[in-house]
């Protein structure tokens, strides 16, 4: 007990101590200064041990931001503002609030992940891999930290640079190098929308004096208190929507991450259906920039997401492949959360940011899970497999235990997630709330017989009989999920107190206004 | 607050199967020694819901009910917030001494039976899970508690269903047994909706207060919700003929999930909204008429088995439908007291089962003679009234064939327009891929100058254009060819505007104009 209330008082006073420091450019440095300690290394053992401290120190430094948190005040917290482009009027502008905090400590575990999943796996080029595995998890954490329109599209157009030599380089399937580039390409083009809706928000806000444009408006806070005119808005939601949708993914544009399953490596897929930035970026910017709109559009959003929830549920069902099932498995999770977004209401945006968490920790266990499994017998078929449920039985047991969290079983942090999105979701959209409850029994269709089929029965394949469980290293990666998953599944409060100010703010931003103040 | 430890009924079965899991994973290597650890571990661990439970009867009986007791909110966002609540009413608690009695019967049961199992300690660890998901649905002092004993009480007969996963039938069953039972869960869910938005909340004694209040339409989809889920988990028709195959799990689990505890979950459910039931005809009569028909479907089909589970699990059925029947008639009292007897009958019969074969002398009845006379009934009987066919045709064929047309769609429409590689052409041998490389099969060409895709074809056009403008305007004879395309184009308007300038063409472009104003 004592050295309990001792342990208390450190952190206390450890927290105290951290306050003044701008931590959050701190995360964002750990990239460049490990990257320079990472090219000073030779030996590949060390090379992972290098990036293993980098993103131990960056999980130490989030839950320092998330112990200094404030979670009774709506506000941005943590906020930096430095000049980066003063001409334009361009900030480096960083902060977070209750909506962004929880996915900056669970990025920095889901890249221990990678680094541990990825620890011997890697004979090739190792420095190279770290260094994108690094840049990738700084620019993902710039991603949710950045609240500034210019600084959030630098960030998001980067993740495309160690995304394209990740899958091209490290990827598994013959056509890793195509489907890298059409990844690339899809994205990039995707970003042209979005960067004109950011600069069309700017220069709506600004005024032209003597042949120069004043008061380009690209800060986040400041456009989140002076929407548009409701005309304006619904160009802006439909360019930030277009600009979006293939990062979420939604049907009709998904059709890059079945295959990205197919061809690219499984950290990378960790990544992808674990953070689901897509649908980060649809409640961060594309809805509250423009309320009016989304609620006029509420309709589209709630269709998107019960197309996507039934087409990814459907096609999963007619799948073969560990991988391309959870890929499809990943576009059904997102139209359920899409679905927790349309209603606007806290109950479903609530349970919308505790499904994002959930993901991150569940779906990329899986995939984890999968590549620990293809780096042991060469394939995720069906066909190859079956009965490693006996010669792997917690393997088994821990991918069963991540597919019911993502079937949402009490117990598991799916359950309170799935729970809100329900309420929320038969609440203001009925129809589309019974579609998820139809979606709910498919998903446990095409899960559990795709996990009836590789993991139970005879054995078969070549390696089936001899396969070797999971080692040491392997277990510490699930089981960590695992626990958070059973953890948060009991004790759902802890994250809901965390997100619940912020999501009240939310709301409120998406009410209709009158005299400039929510009604 | 002495009523809080019959939290202790739930989180000590289900802490003790953590515990279990956790065993495993630090010992991997399983030995025979350790059964009897595992066993005794078990045996305490059901052994102390007993005790709990009976120290509150005794409290109960001496100084009245308790009813709702509170701990605290357990989560919620916006109107929707979940207490853990318990309801510690005479039903609730009988129920519950009941089902712990029960349980640690059979636990007592398996620890002979299961010996020298490869699963023994996955065995217990299941059990463990159940009894706190059973005692959770019973104790529970909201909907949404309920629901999650119900789920969790799904999950852990699916698990025991499949326990011989290296048999294929086993944990076929498993799955339709578990999907089956989602269709409930979906229906729970939907009951726990309603009865926050037309009755306000989801504590059991706020619903039974709040009834007299409400309109019969809001009170019938909140029993409409309930009803399904309780049909689900009862096997009643339609849902019937999952529990037919729960059957290939290990005799005690049969006997605990599905002879004597979780069929009588739907039955529970039902007992507990007895007071908001009683203000929906409509919901009554459905399940008076359900009931009825599973009675009789369970009492017939029980007739033409020819092993002993199969048959002891229809006649559990027509008992249920039974009790069903008697709620639907409002005599809730019965259903309760024929729920309790029959629980302790059918586990003993149930448990049974395995030495029946020893004691009896004669080899297992036939049909009785009256139904052979009727052939046709016969042939129904023994096909189980085709339950099963009728559910394949009507849910998972559909199912099957719509998703087979997605599938369709999504490689011959939206892949190929997106120009990503098709799933055809995936390669997943070497051979293949040299036969690719060598020409026997066409060649892969995924090239820079090969366009794939909608977006692709589009720029492909676009730059065979331009590279024609490039290449005859403005490269051939140092840029001549497009002046004399201009010089070609300005004589073409000068033409243009001579004729314009003619009164005939400038009254035709007036009427014109006029035209399309008017």
């Amino acid at each position: 007990m004592g050295i309990c209330l001792n342990l208390h008082y450190l952190w206390g006073k450890y927290l105290s101590d951290m306050d003044k420091l701008p931590l959050i450019s701190l995360l964002l440095l750990t990239f460049p200064i490990s990257a320079i300690v990472l090219w000073g290394v030779r030996d590949p053992a060390k090379v992972r041990l290098v990036a293993l401290a980098a993103v131990g120190v960056d999980l130490l430094i989030c839950l320092t931001l998330l112990g200094g948190y404030r979670s009774d005040v709506a506000g941005f917290q943590w906020m930096e503002i430095r000049r980066w482009i003063p001409s334009m009027e361009v900030y480096y502008r960083v902060g977070v609030d209750g909506i962004s905090i929880l996915f900056l400590p669970l990025t920095a575990l889901l890249f221990i992940g990678t680094v541990l999943a990825s620890w011997n796996r890697v004979q090739h080029m190792p420095r190279l891999y770290y260094t994108c595995i690094l840049m990738l998890k700084t620019v993902t954490m710039g991603i949710f930290c950045a609240l500034d329109t210019v600084l959030f599209f630098f960030f998001w157009e980067l993740t495309l640079v160690p995304i394209y030599f990740l899958v091209s380089l490290w990827g598994v399937g013959p056509h890793r190098r195509y489907a890298a580039a059409q990844y690339t390409l899809l994205m990039i083009a995707s970003g042209i929308p979005l960067l004109l809706a950011f600069v069309l928000l700017a220069v709506d806000h600004a005024q032209l004096v003597d042949g120069r444009l004043v008061g380009l408006m690209f800060g986040l806070p400041e456009l989140l208190a002076s929407p548009p005119s409701p005309h304006f808005q619904t160009w802006l939601f439909f360019l930030l929507l277009l600009g979006l949708a293939p990062k979420i993914p939604t049907v009709p544009f998904h059709v890059w991450l079945p295959t990205m399953a197919r061809e690219g490596p499984v950290v990378i897929l960790a990544f992808m259906t674990g953070l689901k930035l897509g649908a980060y970026g649809v409640i961060r910017f594309l809805l509250p920039l423009a309320p009016d709109a989304a609620r006029e559009y509420h309709w589209l959003l709630a269709g998107l997401g019960t197309a996507g929830l039934l087409y990814g549920a459907f096609l999963a069902i007619s799948q073969t492949n560990l991988v391309v099932l959870l890929a499809y498995a990943s576009i059904s999770h997102v139209g359920l959360v899409l679905l927790g977004i349309a209603t606007m209401n806290v109950t479903g945006i609530q349970g919308a940011i505790f499904q994002l968490l959930n993901f991150s920790l569940m779906a990329s266990g899986l995939y984890f899970l999968t590549g620990f499994l293809q780096h042991r017998t060469g394939s995720t078929e069906a066909v190859n497999l079956g009965g490693l449920a006996k010669s792997m039985p917690f393997f088994a047991a821990f991918y069963l235990f991540f597919g019911l969290a993502g079937l949402g079983i009490p117990g598991t942090s799916g359950f309170p997630a799935e729970f809100l999105i329900f309420m929320g979701t038969l609440e203001t959209h009925l129809g589309a709330g019974l579609a998820a409850l139809a979606a709910m029994i498919l998903g446990a269709g095409y899960f559990l017989n795709l996990f009836r089929k590789c993991f139970f029965g005879p054995v078969r394949g070549d390696t089936g009989g001899s396969v070797v469980d999971l080692g040491g290293r392997e277990l510490v990666v699930v089981l960590v999920s695992s626990a958070l998953i059973l953890f948060l599944g009991f004790f759902p409060g802890l994250v809901l107190d965390q997100t619940a100010a912020s999501a009240n703010a939310w709301v409120d931003l998406m009410r209709p206004r009158i005299g400039g103040l929510p009604q | 607050m002495v009523e809080h430890i019959a939290w202790l009924a739930i989180l000590v079965p289900w802490g003790t199967a953590l515990y279990l899991a956790l065993q495993r994973l630090v010992h991997p290597v399983w030995h025979e020694t350790r059964e009897k650890g595992v066993g005794r571990v078990s045996m305490v661990a059901a052994l102390i819901p007993l005790v709990v439970l009976l120290i509150l009867d005794l409290k109960t009986w001496m100084l009245g009910v308790v009813g709702a007791v509170l701990w605290g909110e357990w989560f919620g966002a916006g109107g929707y917030h979940v207490q853990l609540g318990l309801m510690l009413d005479w039903l609730g608690l009988g129920m519950a001494t009941l089902m712990a009695w029960i349980s640690l019967l059979t636990i007592r049961f398996s620890i002979p039976y299961m010996h020298r199992e490869g699963g023994f300690m996955r065995f217990f660890m299941i059990l463990n899970l159940f009894n706190g998901a059973m005692q959770m649905i019973v104790l529970a002092g909201n909907a949404v508690l309920t629901f999650v004993g119900w789920e969790l009480a799904g999950v852990s007969s699916f698990l025991l269903i499949g326990y011989a996963f290296e048999r294929a039938p086993a944990t076929r069953n498993a799955n339709r047994a578990f999907i089956t039972n989602r269709f409930g869960d979906a229906g729970f869910l939907f009951g726990i909706f309603a009865a926050f938005t037309w009755l306000g909340g989801v504590d059991w004694d706020h619903i039974w207060a709040s009834v007299d209040q409400v309109e019969t339409v809001g009170a019938t989809l909140v029993g409409l919700g309930f009803l399904i889920a309780a049909m689900a988990k009862s096997a009643q028709i339609p849902f019937s003929p999952w529990i037919a195959r729960a059957m290939d799990g290990p005799t005690p689990s049969s006997a605990i999930f599905y002879g004597a505890l979780m069929v009588h979950a739907g039955v529970f459910l039902v007992l507990r909204l007895e007071p908001m039931l009683r203000q929906t005809p409509s919901i009554l009569a459905a399940m008076a008429v359900i009931g009825l028909l599973t009675a009789v479907y369970g009492w017939m089909v029980a007739l033409a088995q020819s092993d002993v589970k199969s048959s002891l699990i229809f006649s559990t059925i027509s008992q249920t439908g039974l009790m069903f029947f008697w709620c639907g008639l409002g005599w809730f009292t019965l259903a309760a007291w024929h729920l309790g007897l029959h629980a302790g009958f059918r586990a003993w019969q149930f448990l049974h089962a395995p030495s029946l074969m020893d004691d009896l002398d004669r080899p297992a009845p036939s049909a009785p003679r009256w139904l052979t006379r009727w052939p046709r009934l016969h042939t129904a009987v023994i096909q189980r009234f085709w339950l099963e066919q009728v559910g394949d045709a009507m849910m998972v064929t559909p199912t099957q064939k719509l998703a087979a047309d997605m599938l369709a769609l999504e490689r011959q429409v939206l892949t190929p327009l997106a120009g990503l590689p098709a799933h055809a052409n995936a390669i997943s041998t070497l051979a293949q891929w040299q036969d690719h490389q060598s020409g026997v099969l066409p060649s892969l060409g995924y090239s820079v100058e090969r366009s794939t895709g909608l977006a692709g074809n589009l720029i492909q056009n676009l730059a065979n254009i331009l590279y024609y403008f490039e290449e005859n305007m403005i490269l051939k004879g140092g840029g001549s060819g497009l002046l004399q395309m201009l010089l070609r184009i300005g004589k073409r308007l000068t033409n243009i505007d001579m004729l314009l300038s003619q009164p005939r063409y400038l009254l035709f472009m007036i009427a014109l104009t006029f035209v399309i104003i008017l």
